[in-house]
């Protein structure tokens, strides 16, 4: 079989022309993604999901005060915890994507966040086990819950970190593998892989190249090509324009978008919902850009809800959760709905206890996973017990020490994605410090 | 039947909900940036009070747009990205209950009232001239979908050249760029076959340079008749049948030669062209006559201007940097606004004549990291920016102390308020470790020639998690000033008030602490004493002059040093020549003479990536151009990675550390934030700059405009500015091509400064 490899080669000199070329390859060879949700602003995991057992509901509520669901606006959609036969409800600010509760593509991980080392509230109260740097700060939280680290000295994100573990499977490839929706976000970083952003809607193209006389359009552009692969033998001048050459290359897969079927799925107009749209139409140039694993950042800003927080919540989860309806189908509407994996992350949760008509910084939170790969229908973690003071709280008002790592929530996903267990210590330093590097959602 | 049924249950929901709805109009709604929309709402809730937001935000801000409390909407003047925001009223009594109406900020819908002429005949180069409402410099006139050259001349006057090769009835219209783009309704033009061409002769080249006595080929190009011949005549020199020029011997009367061909078909028709004479034929470039100070000057300044460098040229480097040194420092003013902030910075950067200050406050900047992602307001940032300007040549332990004893400082990674062990928790650990690992000393023991000591193959660490605890102990006891009229607190709220940091001695740690390098802080100390001591260790310690030499090299000059310059610079920077360490003019000084500094010709593996915001200064200052204090260009450096005054992070835009993308063996810290989508929205940024030269930022293109005809002069001018006199001959040669290819005198000009921009030669400081 020198086949394969004549052909790589010939494919390698062809410029552009291999993406076309690779399409029959790409599409023998397995794949998978991972979609990061990122809600800035902490979001309210007690308003997410909330128990439906009557003992700890009443204690929700005397403790949530105002902000206990149902309210004015949000409705209770009840789920049930597979395993444990528990009941819950989740908001119906998620109602679009309550129905894969049930066909156990959807799951909730419970009270997940930052941590060193397991740690007890009698732990954290005197100080008796490092804990993360600077906890219940935005700037600090939002760097950590990106990095996978427990400090904010961090200079790579965990899904560039995992990247980098898996790029052998994408050996060869111009595409970016880990790529930000949402600006360059730390998150994508890797120490290999590159962090690349796309913005959505934006097919990369360079300004002046569309003029009139149509020859002098194409004058200017042939001479840009030729500036561009002369070899003036100085290595920083060389990786320069080969940034510009796999610009140039990517916007001509970017505008081939354009070309393809319109994919049926109709996303909303939101934010996310561009930023969904635009990570689905890559996945739809999957074959043409031959990667075998990519991974994707997408954030909704707005979670910080100190006050106003009943709407607010309610609709910024609402629009998250058509989004993903929309994107799940589109997905499936390519034959990968089992080959991509949504989920949520936020830099932290938020107290139990209101503070006017909203919530204070938290610490650990209940996160979303969803995908065709899920083990959905289940509450996977530790479910806090709602009591302030309780033994989850880490002082008086429920701002919960989280049962569950990030970083074990983080290698779970890294694992199914292919990372094995070398590369998992490499992208989580601290996950030997938990009992379980796998929380057992995935298939 | 069926479809008034379908109906029912609608009606009934509406009914049954009525009195819980808020609606507002319009929904949806399109704005164009910086005009206003009245929001009206119906609300359906007792007592009917509304209180309006943007992106959830009462009020809205400048980024998605401001609300009255009436629900006047004013969009904002530069288009959000996403150009969707949601206005909602919400019931001030019933927050849950809302109407919405989402909102697309466009651009401005541009109107076509007439187009002229309106009939054409069928040809290429048909001008075209529109009157309408709305016209952007960024507008597009399209004919039948087609982009014209466009030239805006005012918001109500526009014109276009373009060709049109069919006949029939085309629409025009004016298209605004993305995002928000919008397309205005079109007005048509006819077109009809072509009346028999008259006879029209062109020369190639237009115009051209000869020697005495040399030999310049000229064409001719007829139209209009089958007949192709000419006859050639020159005013001086001699022209061949078939339009080879050979100069005069000796310079005649005028140095200008004029050129014509006459059609043989028409005598009445002849085209033109012109010869200037010259005693000695133009080297191309200048042979790299400004390359010793334009080097210089991308190392020592945010680039050259071209009165810099005659300045350097003149002077001569050293004294250059004895003016530089004795220059007033540029004030740096505390805006009232935190948005001004970037604006002036970019002012300062572009304009400020102390470069040799900014740049080497901005170096340090790079090290000593402060951003307003978290120091928000303009009084918790600026001055830091202050305290970077006011040391840049000063010693960096009066920097280390300014810095650490900042409340700007002190909220930033909360030594503020960082309290001794106690109910309040552990003493805060954030400084301790920031001060080591990016300000001082790094993760691993070095050489004095910056590279790691070894332990067979392992780096050695040069402190642990209990050397930080230590540290952070011996920090703690630091507040905020007490503001005026306030009693002073034990741990005082946020405050900027002074520009040094209060001490409290019952929340300082009195234990003796046991520091690295072999410290030690006896029991009992103050806390400013404790302070001190901290930092004189880390000052002191072996690693900080390799440590900081090669933080300021890669800013500076190089990304990678050679292990002989870090040597030089930490030697410098652990003795000045008079005893002193920490000496940051001397340590500048050694820098920029440096012979690796001041290698002319590259070496391989030399250079530095611009970054951004050095990219698109330097270019404007090229062009003799002007950031204005006001300047709405920060924003997009957003998108580029380089947030003005706002990294990410501690760690600032990009990691000194970062490897070269493919060449792992070499670093490229700037590539960090260059990858392909930056890289696009940089190039972007540069065009409008060039497409709109009057605007912000206003560039000079006089130099290259007044050799816009001249293919060969255009690109000598374009060698000596961008590339030193040092651009390849392939290069030019693509270049020429395209050129040659442009339409107008405009055009030429447009794609010699772009594509130049836009060559990794110009975007690589080497």
């Amino acid at each position: 079989m020198n086949h394969r490899r004549d052909f790589l080669k010939m494919a390698a000199a062809a410029g552009l022309a291999r993406f076309g070329a690779m399409n029959a390859l790409a599409q023998a060879s397995d794949y998978k993604a991972l979609v990061c949700i990122f809600m800035f602003g902490g979001n309210d995991g007690n308003n997410l999901i909330v128990p439906q057992t009557q003992s700890e509901f009443n204690a929700y509520k005397a403790a949530r005060g105002s902000l206990a669901l149902p309210d004015g606006n949000a409705k209770l959609l009840p789920v049930t915890a597979a395993a444990s036969g528990t009941p819950f409800a989740l908001t119906d600010g998620l109602a679009k994507i309550h129905p894969f509760w049930a066909q156990n593509k959807l799951a909730v991980v419970a009270n997940v966040g930052m941590l060193v080392q397991p740690t007890s509230r009698a732990q954290y109260q005197a100080s008796a086990v490092p804990l993360p740097t600077n906890l219940f700060s935005h700037s600090d939280q939002t760097v950590q819950m990106q990095a996978g680290i427990p400090s904010s000295s961090a200079s790579t994100g965990w899904a560039g970190r995992v990247a980098d573990a898996v790029s052998p499977m994408n050996a060869g490839k111009s595409f970016p593998p880990s790529v930000s929706l949402s600006g360059p976000a730390l998150f994508s970083k890797g120490n290999i892989v590159q962090a690349a952003s796309l913005i959505p809607g934006f097919d990369m193209q360079l300004y002046g190249f569309n003029l009139w006389p149509a020859s002098a359009a194409a004058a200017r552009q042939a001479a840009l090509q030729q500036i561009l692969t002369f070899n003036s033998g100085l290595t920083m001048i060389q990786a320069a324009d080969k940034v510009r050459q796999d610009a140039q290359n990517l916007s001509a897969m970017l505008k081939s978008l354009g070309a393809a079927p319109p994919l049926a799925s109709v996303f909303p107009g939101t934010s996310i919902g561009k930023q969904l749209l635009q990570v689905a139409q890559i996945l739809q140039l999957r074959p043409q850009i031959g990667l075998n694993r990519q991974i994707f950042f997408c954030s909704v800003g707005g979670f910080d809800t100190h006050s106003g927080q009943s709407w607010q919540q309610w609709d910024l989860l609402k629009q998250i959760s058509d989004g993903m309806l929309s994107f799940y189908n589109a997905t499936a509407e390519l034959g990968i709905a089992d080959k991509v994996t949504m989920f949520t992350e936020s830099e932290f949760g938020r107290t139990l206890q209101p503070s006017g008509t909203g919530s204070d910084h938290g610490w650990g939170s209940h996160h979303i996973v969803m995908g065709g790969a899920v083990k959905g229908g289940d509450v996977y973690g530790k479910f806090p017990a709602m009591a302030l003071g309780g033994p989850d709280d880490s002082a008086s008002r429920g701002a919960w020490i989280p049962s569950t790592s990030t970083d074990q929530f983080g290698a779970t996903l890294a694992k199914w994605f292919g990372v094995d267990a070398n590369g998992l210590a490499t992208v989580f330093p601290n996950l030997g410090q938990f009992g379980a590097p796998d929380l057992g959602f995935m298939g | 039947m069926r479809a008034a049924w379908g109906l029912a249950p609608i009606l009934l929901c509406q009914f049954v909900f009525a009195d819980d709805v808020i609606a507002i109009y319009p929904s949806p709604a399109s704005v164009a940036k910086g005009t206003t929309q009245q929001f009206s709402s119906y609300v359906a809730v007792s007592p009917n009070t509304i209180v309006w937001s943007v992106n959830g935000v009462v009020g809205g801000n400048s980024m998605s747009g401001t609300i009255t409390p009436a629900g006047l909407y004013a969009a904002p003047s530069v288009i959000p990205m996403p150009n969707v925001v949601s206005v909602r009223a919400t019931s001030t009594v019933k927050p849950a209950v809302f109407g919405e109406s989402l909102v697309t900020i466009s651009q401005p819908t541009p109107w076509v009232w007439s187009a002229s002429p309106n009939t054409f005949t069928i040809g290429s180069a048909r001008k075209i001239g529109l009157n309408g409402s709305a016209f952007i410099p960024e507008s597009v006139v399209l004919v039948n979908g087609m982009p014209w050259m466009t030239t805006y001349v005012n918001a109500t006057t526009m014109y276009a050249v373009g060709d049109l090769p069919a006949a029939g009835t085309f629409p025009v219209t004016v298209a605004q760029p993305n995002p928000g783009g919008v397309v205005s309704q079109p007005v048509n033009i006819t077109v009809t076959a072509a009346p028999p061409a008259p006879v029209s002769v062109s020369v190639n080249p237009p115009s051209a340079n000869s020697a005495l006595s040399a030999a310049t080929q000229f064409t001719a190009t007829v139209t209009g008749t089958a007949n192709l011949a000419v006859t050639w005549k020159a005013s001086a020199g001699a022209i061949s049948p078939a339009g080879l020029f050979t100069a005069p011997a000796a310079m005649p009367a005028s140095q200008v030669v004029s050129i014509a061909a006459t059609s043989v078909a028409d005598a009445t028709k002849s085209g033109q062209a012109s010869v200037l004479l010259q005693t000695v034929a133009t080297p191309p470039g200048n042979n790299g006559g400004d390359l010793t100070a334009g080097r210089f000057l991308e190392q020592a300044a945010f680039g050259p201007t071209p009165q810099e460098i005659a300045n350097v040229q003149t002077k001569g480097i050293s004294l250059w940097l004895d003016d530089q040194f004795a220059m007033p420092e540029t004030v740096i003013a505390i805006p009232a606004q935190s948005g001004s902030v970037q604006s002036l910075t970019l002012n300062r950067l572009t304009m400020a004549p102390d470069q040799l200050r900014q740049k080497m406050a901005w170096a340090l900047g790079q090290i000593i990291v402060i951003s307003m992602n978290k120091n928000i307001y303009p009084n918790e940032y600026v001055p830091y920016q202050q305290i970077l300007s006011k040391n840049a040549f000063g010693n960096y332990r009066t920097l280390l102390s300014d810095i650490a004893m900042s409340p700007q400082m002190g909220k930033y990674l909360d030594l503020a308020n960082s309290n001794k062990p106690g109910l309040t928790g552990g003493a805060n650990e954030n400084f301790a470790r920031e001060l080591m690992q990016l300000f001082t000393i790094g993760l691993n023991k070095l050489n004095l020639d910056g590279s790691n000591q070894l332990i067979g193959l392992l780096p050695i660490p040069t402190y642990t998690q209990a050397d930080i605890r230590q540290h952070a102990l011996a920090l703690t006891g630091w507040t905020y000033p007490t503001a005026a009229g306030a009693a002073p607190k034990s741990n005082n709220w946020e405050n900027f008030s002074a520009p040094v940091m209060e001490t409290r001695s019952a929340n300082h740690d009195m234990s003796a602490k046991a520091l690295i390098n072999g410290c030690n802080l006896p029991a009992g100390q103050t806390v400013q004493q404790d302070l001190d001591g901290v930092l004189d260790c880390v000052f002191k310690h072996p690693n900080t002059p390799p440590f900081i030499a090669t933080r300021l090299i890669r800013s500076l000059v190089t990304s990678n040093p050679s292990a002989a310059f870090i040597t030089r610079i930490a030697t410098v920077f652990i003795d000045n020549g008079s005893g002193v360490r920490g000496d940051l003019k001397a340590v500048l000084r050694a820098i920029l003479t440096d012979v690796d500094a001041r290698q002319d010709v590259a070496p391989p593996d030399s250079g530095r990536l611009k970054d951004p915001v050095y990219f698109i200064v330097s270019f404007v200052r090229m062009m003799n151009g002007t950031i204005v204090p006001a300047t709405i260009i920060p924003y997009n450096f957003v998108a580029m990675g380089e947030p003005v005054s706002n990294p990410p992070s501690v760690f600032s835009y990009f990691s000194p550390m970062y490897r070269l993308p493919f060449n792992p063996a070499l670093f490229g810290p700037e590539f960090q934030i260059f990858t392909p989508t930056e890289s696009v929205v940089e190039a972007n940024m540069l065009y409008q700059i060039v497409h709109q030269p009057n605007s912000d930022p206003a560039i000079d293109l006089s130099p290259f405009v007044a050799v816009a005809g001249n293919t060969s002069q255009l690109l000598d001018t374009v060698d000596r500015k961008f590339f030193y006199g040092r651009m390849p001959a392939q290069i030019r040669t693509a270049m020429a091509t395209a050129i040659d290819a442009s339409y107008d005198n405009n055009q030429r000009v447009e794609t010699a400064v772009y594509l130049a921009a836009l060559a990794g030669q110009y975007q690589v400081q080497y």
